[in-house]
């Protein structure tokens, strides 16, 4: 490890030292105005420094890390989507009686735990990496401790990803049991050279680190925590959680998965085709069948990470493409539409039934708006980046002809219409029904209406998610030629 | 040397098998550190005895001080006391007593045993964990102090005393309203009484 190795890890070297600056700077002196803008100069610091390290690109950094394109593009989208996050916080945790500085400490470390996955090339640096974005997310998760749903989720999340963990560390070591090595790149060397495998191992190892890599992703069957913690945690932390986290891990997905080469087993094939296809009908189906929108994002997000796993699924360079797009949309639509939740949360409670958006349009016509947006792209509707995301997964997968997989995709998408549907009709329903509803006493546990004073970093966050979103879904050219200059050298 | 590994193998799936079955959290305890113990001399025989020592350090040692700790800074009194009477019933403690005899015996067999060489081909002394932990590595140590810092961070803040007086109680319809709202075919704690905790 030498000078120039240590300038090439610079995003996370910020990132890192970004968090201690706000822990020490929160021991000395707590005032969340501050705690935040030291947040946002090291994020942007880390983003800025991406263009530096970019000359010295690929690169490998001990046997841990690997700084490529593809790792810069993917440290990048971590660092801009928490650092809406952040902004989406600010506005959030004011409002919230009880310290919020720890949060950005938290979030400093989730990303850069995010940036180490995205970069890691070795058994070592995936695990650390994991641990310190679950780590994060456990305590960002239960982060308001008045409230017992966001500490349910802590505890659920805690459990889940910890058996999680236990079964991609046994799956990790079946694998360097077989190969003796922990390195990627290796991994496929020895698995291409030597027919004389017990495939018995490497295939049981692997399907263990399967079982790891899809409960991050809530992919079914391994998706039981995602509704309960997307309802639990605070909303900005569940845009997190939706985002970053599982976009991270999907980088990681596609490189594990392509570099190594044990993509092409033909039951590690079929395994992730069982895997889509059921994410892509439960993820739907059961969306339809919930009233609370947070749930219905996350049943409708695990049916996302399966159409994402279609384009996976297709292999070669037209897939690692389909995938980033997808996943950029994604970022923007997922953090735009908990933007809105976390913009209409108010002090004593979090926005997440679906009478909270009855005939929010009458009330506040911009942020119902905005909503529409994001919902409209997560259907897949033109226009939007939704649309074009999903354009090019169904290419990537008609262009390998794995047709069933397109197909399921294609059917569910319908269904998919369905319950976003149902919240679109809610936000453009009549005040005059909001009060029959109110008269007739019917109104749940949870339907006290909201008051929320709204934040500006929070307006200005949601007004350039919808800007990129229409952007990208009129004119993708310049985020397909951005991507296809990066991630294209996976 | 085989015959070691398999009989501590053996020791520690069934003391781990018992702490998953204890309903007493301290009958658990006890199981884990002869589990901890069990896989100490596993590594040993597995010719780490650099890990096996940390393994004992670190794990029995440190979750046996914590334990203790524990226990100090829970209120003593009168019921305690009876308490801890009712805890040195022979059946609690003849368990994890047999379990680490067996251990015991294959460390004074270890101890006394002239040359021979480790299950693994090479012995990997501290020297050699130390030059890899920080040659290539480095990253990796560096990692798990972040690790830690998260993990630091996140528990200072969760175990901070009490919400403080303006944090509104909310989210006590936890069970009610949630199987009312939303249908999912399996629920994560789907068995748990309606209310319960």
């Amino acid at each position: 490890m030498n000078v120039t190795d240590l300038f090439t890890l610079l995003p996370l070297l910020i990132l890192g030292g970004a968090a201690i600056v706000v822990m020490i700077v929160v021991a000395i002196h707590r005032s969340h105005i501050l705690t935040l803008t030291l947040t946002l100069i090291g994020l942007a610091l880390a983003f800025a420094s991406l263009w530096w390290i970019a000359p010295e690109a690929p690169r490998q950094v001990t046997s841990l890390l690997v700084i490529d394109r593809y790792a810069i593009f993917y440290t990048g989208l971590v660092i801009a989507a928490t650092f809406a996050v952040a902004l989406l916080c600010y506005g959030y945790f004011e409002r919230h009686p009880g310290n919020p500085e720890e949060l950005y400490i938290l979030l400093l470390l989730a990303a850069l735990g995010s940036a180490v996955l995205v970069a890691s090339s070795h058994f070592i640096s995936f695990f650390l990496g994991l641990e310190i974005l679950s780590v994060s997310l456990y305590a960002m998760n239960a982060y308001i401790r008045a409230w017992s749903l966001p500490l349910e989720a802590g505890i659920k999340y805690l459990i889940l990803a910890a058996s999680s963990a236990a079964f991609l560390l046994f799956g990790m070591a079946l694998v360097y049991a077989e190969l003796g090595t922990m390195d990627f790149a290796k991994i496929r060397e020895l698995v291409t050279a030597s027919p004389d495998l017990n495939r018995a191992v490497l295939l049981a190892g692997t399907a263990l680190i399967i079982t790891g890599f899809g409960f991050k992703l809530a992919l079914v069957p391994f998706h039981l925590w995602t509704p309960d913690i997307y309802e639990g945690a605070p909303a900005p932390v569940t845009a997190f959680v939706a985002t970053v986290s599982k976009g991270a891990m999907f980088a990681l997905l596609l490189r594990y998965f392509y570099w190594s080469g044990t993509h092409h087993f033909g039951a590690v094939f079929l395994v992730f085709t069982i895997i889509a296809i059921a994410s892509m009908i439960a993820g739907n189906i059961l969306a339809m069948l919930q009233t609370n929108v947070k749930r219905i994002l996350a049943y409708s997000s695990i049916a996302h990470m399966g159409y994402v796993l279609v384009a996976f699924q297709a292999g070669g360079q037209l897939a690692v493409q389909a995938v980033t797009f997808y996943l950029v949309a994604y970022f923007i639509t997922i953090i735009g539409a908990f933007g809105v939740i976390t913009m209409i949360s108010d002090g004593d409670r979090d926005a997440d039934s679906i009478e909270d958006y009855r005939g929010l349009f009458w009330r506040r016509p911009a942020l119902a708006a905005v909503f529409t947006a994001m919902l409209l792209s997560l259907a897949g509707i033109p226009v939007t980046a939704g649309f074009v995301g999903k354009f090019y997964v169904i290419s990537a997968g008609a262009s390998s002809a794995i047709w069933l997989l397109v197909f399921v995709l294609i059917v569910t998408s319908v269904f998919g219409l369905y319950y976003y549907l149902r919240i679109l009709v809610a936000l453009y329903s009549g005040l005059a029904h909001e009060e029959a509803h109110a008269a007739s006493g019917a109104a749940m546990v949870s339907s006290s209406s909201l008051a929320p004073a709204l934040s500006i970093s929070g307006g200005v966050v949601l007004a350039v998610l919808t800007i990129l979103l229409v952007w990208v879904g009129v004119y993708p050219a310049t985020l397909l030629n951005i991507i296809h200059s990066t991630v294209g050298l996976l | 040397m085989a015959i070691l590994f398999y009989v501590a193998g053996a020791v520690a799936i069934f003391a781990t098998l018992m702490v998953l079955t204890r309903l007493n959290p301290v009958h658990g305890l006890l199981y884990l550190i002869v589990s901890l113990l069990a896989v100490a001399i596993v590594f040993f025989t597995l010719g780490a005895p650099f890990m096996a020592a940390l393994e004992v350090i670190i794990y029995a040692g440190a979750i046996m001080v914590l334990f203790v700790f524990v226990v100090m800074l829970l209120n003593l009194g009168k019921r305690q006391v009876e308490q801890e009477r009712a805890w040195l019933k022979p059946g609690m403690w003849v368990g994890p007593v047999i379990l680490a005899a067996i251990l015991i015996v294959e460390v004074i067999f270890l101890a006394t045993r002239t040359g021979g060489a480790a299950m693994g081909a090479v012995e990997i002394g501290p020297k050699q964990v130390g030059i890899s932990l920080f040659g290539p590595y480095l990253i990796g140590v560096e990692l798990a102090s972040f690790l830690l810092l998260a993990a630091l961070v996140g528990a200072y803040h969760l175990g901070m005393g009490k919400p403080q007086k303006g944090e509104k109680e909310y989210g006590n319809r936890t069970d009610e309203s949630r199987t009312a709202a939303g249908r999912d075919l399996v629920r994560a704690g789907a068995d748990r009484p309606v209310g319960a905790p």
